[in-house]
Formats: structure tokens, C-alpha cells, sequence
């Protein structure tokens, strides 16, 4: 596990079709059991929801003037924790780094279930969810359309159109592996894949137009991801509150996104590769390449932290000044210094050392920025609202159970969502890790007597 | 209607390559021959005639029809109830960019994966020329056998590349 | 702020949610102690909806709940609010405050709620309206009796109330109103003036000698 790799990077098994298709065929006791503790975990949360709907949000530690608080951290963590699968799938797909070739679907996995679970705290935390379509836009009788000027709606328009691209780039390359599954398997299986593949076969016409489909929705999706975690920030940044309303927040809350996002992927590809055997196929050197990622996010997150802080500090202005003061002496400090461990001192320490970016390394750098971010949207959000400007009406917060029991079933609904793709979908792309075996040919051709013409080589 | 057509099966896809050649020397249409594998192999000659810009240009269309989709909804919204709030104007240029752009790009994501299912002829419920052995990493190469082909000629040339198998079998292409 | 609750249907929320810092006081009369004992002199300021021109909360509303009405009032439609909450969080004064729970009123206060305002559901945001039923009243009774309305005639309920008349309600629009003539005065200042939301409540500095 530490040390360099011992096999080529790039090598993978001859049994690899086996190997990843091995999940979807066989299940263990394990797998069972593991869905029932998340299961619970997650109908734990629903039970929560439910007696929040029934009573009212009084059941919540918000009150007057934080109102908002764990319901809209959670929102922001997991929206950006959604930017893992967009920054590895397309940006490495368009730069043709071909280490990506393994983690592609994980990532673009954790960017799926991610934004469902980011997308439903917009509804939890209404005073009445069950209105929430009041937000969509469409003709009623009530004769109003949404404001389109709120960045909630922003926020609507944008998530939906990533959820939208992300799911259609997780599923068009997975048609050719859900073709594969077809052709291995009998009975219900085989049908159920047939429908999932669309009667795919695999002619060259069709293995081009999805590769242009592919290219596309990678240029497309970047500027998506790049506008949604914008738009979240705008939440904030659009209102004049103290140390909300600064420019920095857009490209800020995108840093952080990727940087949470990276460290997710890691914690992801690591149990991964331990549950279901596939060491053969994630190598210590991808988490290495991951782990040098994570190690310039950390260093860019702490690049932004510091402009913001200094402008403030520098600037003294009585209301930002006295929300500072919460985070960095006052009743926030314990949280706000844990953060900054977490999500600069920790990483830095391990990952700036190749002797340490190991697996583990990296996963306990990765749990303590996932930690740590968490930590940081709270500490946007809640020393402000209780330090607005008026200091006679400046109040405090304190979590209750509810809140609590929502967020522990979000990080159970993660797994659990998580589980059950792997269970059904080859958790590695087939296709994709065998074109990145072809060998590349820099000769024209090897007999003299066919006119071959080699266009491209391929990384 | 069932066409018969004959399909050999390869290792390599060098060998499809050497195939695919003799096939056209013999006098078969380039879009004739069918060559399916498990996965794409852009390196080689018989990969490339399908390319084109269609998917691009197509996706471009779409993003600006959304784009002109949007800006219809949000002035023409706005400007039907007019209503004032934090006295900005009606049709608040800056803030409609926003939706703007997320319409425009979710037009241009739904174009191309509608175009893709389209122009890839999915789904398809046809039986097609196809062969399970394709999974295990073959390469099939195949022709139908329209009234007048010579079956010799196309045995040959497809044992040319050195095929493992050559089959014969009835597809609804 | 009694007055203001009446009025208004606006529903005590009891001692343990008032400690949760949950009370519900559109109207709140935040009070200074200047001054060591024996020498304390104390200070009230009453703090409301400032009905601003450029309302930050207005834009953030998904739904238009708050938005700007023709005269110049920031009304809150409780039917079109969800409950989002990002108009409190945007309004710099502290001055929306949201349904927790649904409101109880126990018996027999519930005969003295006003016919005229609505009682509002969990989940929904409220604030000051200026007693916006009692300025609809009014347009409609001047408009029956054919005449304009005059200057004084029409009172908030905390204006109603104030025993010092320390608060005066009139209409901005007419120079000759007190309440204009109060606002040009050179005592009147505004709170939070130079975050430009265009507050419309002036409040008037102590005159000195």
C-alpha cells in the first residue's frame, strides 16, 4: 500500500471483465447487511422530515435571526461535494489524461447522488414543502411566475440543469458496459440490462457519435458545474449582510466545491477498491495523482480564505468586524479553528510528502477536509445571521435532534445510493479502461500490404 | 425481412483492418460493411468514416434555441405582471443572465443526447447484425449478402484478415 | 407593541419558544441603560419594518411574497410565501419574523383576533405592514364619503396607542403633512441610511438647546 507501485500504472488483468463484472453477478451476506444499517440510517432522516413537516420547522433550533442554519449548510456541502465527477470525468476527459480512465464513473457517481441529496434540502427547508413546485415555472391560474430575479430560482434553473447533465453524462457511457451485462447474462438480468442498453451494439458509427456526445456534454458541463456552486454562493453574496455580501464568494464556494469534491472521490475510490477487491484496477498512483489535487485545493482554499479575511480585517468596518471577531475569538472559535486544521493544517502536513500519499494518507486527509468543509459553510452562514448589524437584535443558534438525525441520513443515503449502483452498474468503466489498453501505435502499420492509416494515437 | 449476411469474427484489430480492405478491393460499398467491437478503436482506418460534426453543430443549434426559449420566458413573464421589488426594473437584465445561460446550456445538453439517440438508431429493438462473442472482445466484420454478391469473393476476402470465425446468418438489416 | 399584536392576530409564542429566541414582535422597543448606577439614564428606540424603497428582501423572494406595492409599502402575501426564509436573513434590520409552529391562541383570547387580518399559517413570514387593513379602510370610507383623506386621521395601531405620541404616521407624498415637515426637519435621521435600502422611517433626534 505505500511505496511506489510495483505494477505499471496503466497495467490491468486479463480477468478484468470478471473482476467488474463480478459485483453485479454474486452478492455476499455483507452487501445485505450493510444496505439494512443504511436503510435505517436514511429512514431515520425521512422520519425526521416527516415530524418537521407535521409540526412545523419549530422543531429545529432556528429562531429569530438565524434563520437559516444546518438546512442550508447541508444544501451547500453536498452541492459542492457534487463537483468530484465533473472536475475528473471532464476536465481530465478533455485534457486526455488518461489516469482518469478508472475513476471516471465513481466520480461521476458521488456527482449524481450528491446533487439528489443537495437538491432535496431546498425543499426540506421550506416552511411549507409541499409548495415547493411554486418554484417551477410554468402557467397557473394563480397568475405568477417565479422571481426570476431571487437567486432561489437561480438556484432552481441551475441545479436542475446539472442534475439533468450529470445523470445523462453518467448514463450515456454506460451503455456499452450495460451491453456487456446483456450479453453475460440469462433471465431477468438479461433483460433488464437489454432495456438499459438500448439495443447498443457497438458499430463504429455508434461508438463515434457517443464519443462526440461525450465530448460535447464534457465542454458543456464545465461551465455548468463552474455556474451552479456561483449561483449557490449568490445566496448569499446577494444579500447586504455583513460578510455575505462580498464578490470573492463565487469563485470561493467553486474552490471549495471542487476541493470537497476531490475529497469525497478519494474516501469513495478507497472503499471501493477495499470492499469490492479491485486493487488491480485502482492503483496507489491514481491516489496519488488525487491526492497532489487535493493538496492544490487545500492551498487555493487557504489562498481565498486569506484575500477574504484580510480585506475584511484590513477594511475594520464595525459590522464585518464584529462577525470576524465570532469566528476567530468568539463563540465560533473552537469550530472555526478546527476547520482550518482540517482543511489546511492536515492536508498540507500529509499530502505535501509523496512518503505519505499513500491510500491511507490520502483518505485521512480526505475525511478531515469533508469535515472540515462542512464546517466552513456552517461558519458562512451562521456567525452572520446572528451578527447582523443591529446589535440589539444579534442572537445565537444551537442545533436540535432533527437537524441532527437529517444530517447523519445524508451521509447514510450517500452510501446507500452508492452501494446499490455498485451493485448494479460496474462501479469501473469496461470500455473505457480497455481503450486506455491499446497499445499505442506509433508505426504505421506492421505489414507492408495494408494500407492502414493511423489518424491519431490515444493516451 | 430477414437479409442473410456474412461476418467474420477477429482478434485484433489490425486483422479487422486487413479485412475491411480486402472487402472494399472486392468491390463492397464502404457503408456496406459493418464492423462492431466492444470497444472504439479510433487508432485505425475503418473507425474514421463515420466521423462528422453533425452532434457539434446540432448541439449548437439547440443552445441557441434555448437561449432564445429563455429570453422570451423571462421578459415576457416579467413584462405580463410587472412587479416591483427592491426597485429594480422590471426586466432586470443582470439577474435574467443567470437563467439565461442555465436554459441555453440545458437545451445544448438535451439536443445532443437526443441527437445521439437518434443518429445511433436508439434504442433499437431490431436484430441487427450483431454476435454475442463481441463481449469477449472480438471484432465482427460483416456484409449482407444482397441478391448478386458473390459469397466466395466475401469469404476471402474476409479470410484475408485472418479471421477466427466466418458465419452466415440471417439479420433484419 | 401590545397594540401592535392585537391588532395584527400576531400570536404570542410562549415561554420556552420565546427563550428559544422565537418571539414574534413586529413591533420591538429595543432599550438602552447608559451610565453607571446611580447615574443610569435609559434609551428606547422602537424598531419596525422600515418599509425601504430599495428593500432588500423584496428581490430574494422566489415567490414575490414581498414585493413593492404602488404606494410605496412592502407588502408580504402570506398565500404566496413558502417560507424560505431568505427574506429575514437579506433584511439588515431585523425586522421579519417566520411561523414556527402553527399559532394557538388559547381560549378565550381567541374572540379578540381582528375580522380584518388574516391569521397566518406555519411555515409563513410576516412583518409590519403599517397596518395596511386599517390604510384600506380608510381609502375605501374617503372614497364612499367623497372626500381626501386628512392628516392624522389614520393611525397604526402603535401609533394609536403611544401614550406620548412618539410615533407619527402620515403620508410621505404630502409636503404639508407632519409627518413630512418631522422627516425635513433637521433632527430626522435614518437607520442604516448608508446601506441604500431607502428607508421611509425617520426617526428624530432629541433636540438640544
Amino acid at each position: 500500500m505505500s511505496g511506489p507501485s510495483s505494477q505499471p500504472a496503466t497495467g490491468v488483468p486479463a480477468t478484468m471483465t470478471e473482476d467488474l463484472l463480478r459485483p453485479l453477478l454474486k452478492t455476499s451476506w455483507s452487501f445485505y447487511l450493510l444496505v439494512a444499517v443504511l436503510g435505517s440510517i436514511v429512514l431515520l432522516g425521512v422520519g425526521a422530515f416527516a415530524y418537521q413537516v407535521n409540526t412545523g420547522i419549530g422543531v429545529w433550533g432556528l429562531n429569530w435571526p438565524v434563520f437559516w442554519a444546518f438546512d442550508i449548510t447541508n444544501f451547500v456541502f453536498w452541492i459542492g461535494i457534487s463537483h468530484a465527477g465533473t472536475l475528473i470525468s471532464a476536465i481530465l476527459r478533455l485534457v486526455n489524461a488518461g489516469w482518469r480512465r478508472p475513476v471516471t464513473r465513481c466520480a461521476e457517481v458521488i456527482t449524481a447522488f450528491a446533487l439528489m441529496i443537495g437538491a432535496m434540502f431546498p425543499i426540506v427547508h421550506l416552511g411549507r414543502p409541499w409548495l415547493f413546485f411554486w418554484l417551477m415555472p410554468y402557467p397557473t391560474e394563480r397568475q405568477i411566475w417565479p422571481n426570476f430575479r431571487s437567486p432561489l430560482v437561480w438556484d432552481f434553473f441551475a441545479i436542475s440543469t446539472y442534475l439533468t447533465g450529470s445523470l445523462l453524462f453518467l448514463y450515456l457511457p454506460t451503455i456499452p458496459d450495460f451491453a456487456l451485462v446483456r450479453d453475460k447474462t440469462t433471465g431477468w438480468r438479461h433483460k433488464v440490462y437489454g432495456v438499459l442498453a438500448l439495443g447498443w451494439r457497438g458499430t463504429t458509427k455508434q461508438w463515434h457519435r457517443l464519443e462526440s456526445a461525450m465530448q460535447i456534454m464534457a465542454i458543456a458541463i464545465i461551465p455548468v458545474a463552474v455556474s451552479v456552486h456561483t449561483i449557490v454562493s449568490f445566496d448569499f453574496s446577494m444579500a447586504i449582510v455583513p460578510m455575505w455580501h462580498s464578490t470573492i464568494f463565487g469563485p470561493y464556494f467553486v474552490a471549495g466545491a471542487i476541493f470537497s469534491g476531490i475529497a469525497a472521490l478519494i474516501i469513495a475510490m478507497a472503499a471501493l477498491r477495499k470492499f469490492l477487491h479491485l486493487e488491480a484496477y485502482l492503483h496507489p498512483v491514481h491516489f496519488e495523482n488525487l491526492g497532489k489535487l487535493l493538496l492544490m485545493m487545500s492551498l487555493l482554499w487557504g489562498y481565498f480564505v486569506f484575500a477574504e479575511r484580510l480585506t475584511t480585517w484590513y477594511g475594520n468596518e464595525s459590522a464585518e468586524m464584529s462577525v470576524f471577531w465570532a469566528t476567530q475569538r468568539g463563540a465560533f472559535a473552537p469550530l472555526y479553528w478546527t476547520m482550518v486544521v482540517c482543511n489546511f493544517v492536515l492536508p498540507l502536513s500529509i499530502l505535501s510528502f509523496r512518503k505519505f500519499r499513500t491510500v491511507l494518507g490520502c483518505v485521512i486527509a480526505s475525511c478531515g477536509v469533508v469535515v472540515g468543509m462542512w464546517l466552513e459553510r456552517f461558519l458562512i452562514i451562521v456567525p452572520t445571521l446572528s451578527h447582523k448589524y443591529l446589535s440589539y437584535s444579534w442572537g445565537s443558534y444551537r442545533p436540535r435532534t432533527p437537524e441532527i438525525l437529517l444530517l447523519i441520513s445524508t451521509f447514510g443515503a450517500m452510501g446507500l445510493l452508492y452501494t446499490l449502483f455498485s451493485k448494479f452498474v460496474p462501479i469501473i468503466s469496461i470500455w473505457e479502461l480497455k481503450v486506455g489498453e491499446q497499445p499505442e501505435l506509433t508505426q504505421p502499420h506492421e505489414t507492408p500490404d495494408v494500407a492502414a492509416t493511423l489518424w491519431r494515437t490515444h493516451p | 425481412m430477414a437479409t442473410p449476411a456474412i461476418y467474420g469474427l477477429y482478434d485484433e484489430p489490425a486483422a479487422a483492418q486487413r479485412a475491411c480492405t480486402a472487402l472494399k478491393r472486392a468491390g463492397v460499398e464502404e457503408r456496406e460493411i459493418t464492423v462492431i467491437s466492444s470497444e472504439p478503436f479510433e487508432a485505425f482506418e475503418f473507425s474514421q468514416r463515420d466521423h462528422s460534426l453533425l452532434l457539434f453543430r446540432l448541439a449548437g443549434i439547440g443552445g441557441l434555441v434555448g437561449f432564445v426559449l429563455a429570453v422570451l420566458l423571462v421578459t415576457g413573464t416579467a413584462r405580463a405582471w410587472p412587479i416591483d421589488v427592491g426597485g429594480m426594473p422590471i426586466v432586470a437584465w443582470w439577474p435574467y443572465l443567470v437563467i439565461i445561460f442555465e436554459l441555453t446550456m440545458l437545451s445544448a445538453i438535451l439536443t445532443t443526447v437526443v441527437s445521439l439517440l437518434i443518429t445511433a438508431r436508439l434504442p433499437s429493438r431490431r436484430k441487427d447484425m450483431y454476435d454475442l462473442v463481441v463481449s469477449d472482445g472480438k471484432i465482427l466484420v460483416g456484409v449482407p449478402m444482397t441478391a448478386g454478391r458473390p459469397a466466395d469473393a466475401i469469404r476471402q476476402a474476409l479470410g484475408a484478415g485472418g479471421a477466427v470465425t466466418i458465419k452466415t446468418a440471417d439479420f433484419q438489416n | 407593541m401590545v397594540a401592535c399584536h392585537a391588532e395584527n392576530n400576531i400570536p404570542t409564542v410562549g415561554a420556552s419558544e420565546a427563550a428559544r429566541g422565537r418571539a414574534m414582535h413586529w413591533l420591538r422597543v429595543e432599550r438602552y441603560w447608559e451610565g453607571e448606577f446611580p447615574d443610569v439614564r435609559l434609551k428606547f428606540r422602537p424598531v419596525l419594518c422600515q418599509q425601504c424603497d430599495a428593500a432588500p428582501c423584496e428581490p430574494v423572494c422566489p415567490t414575490y411574497a414581498s414585493h413593492h406595492t404602488d404606494e410605496g409599502l412592502n407588502a408580504q402575501v402570506y398565500n404566496r410565501c413558502i417560507g424560505t426564509r431568505y427574506c429575514a436573513n437579506a433584511c439588515s434590520y431585523n425586522v421579519r419574523f417566520f411561523n414556527f409552529f402553527n399559532p394557538v391562541w388559547e381560549k378565550p383570547l381567541h374572540l379578540q383576533l381582528n375580522p380584518d387580518v388574516s391569521v397566518r399559517e406555519v411555515g409563513v413570514m410576516e412583518k409590519c405592514t403599517f397596518c395596511v387593513q386599517r390604510i384600506k379602510a380608510a381609502e375605501q370610507q374617503v372614497k364612499a364619503e367623497n372626500r381626501e383623506l386628512k392628516d392624522g386621521e389614520l393611525k397604526p395601531a402603535c401609533a394609536q396607542s403611544c401614550p406620548a405620541t412618539a410615533i407619527v404616521f402620515g403620508d410621505l407624498n404630502d409636503p404639508e403633512s407632519q409627518v413630512s415637515r418631522l422627516a425635513a426637519s433637521g433632527r430626522g435621521e435614518k437607520l442604516l441610511e448608508d446601506l441604500g435600502t431607502r428607508p421611509n422611517v425617520t426617526y428624530l433626534k432629541q433636540a438640544r438647546a
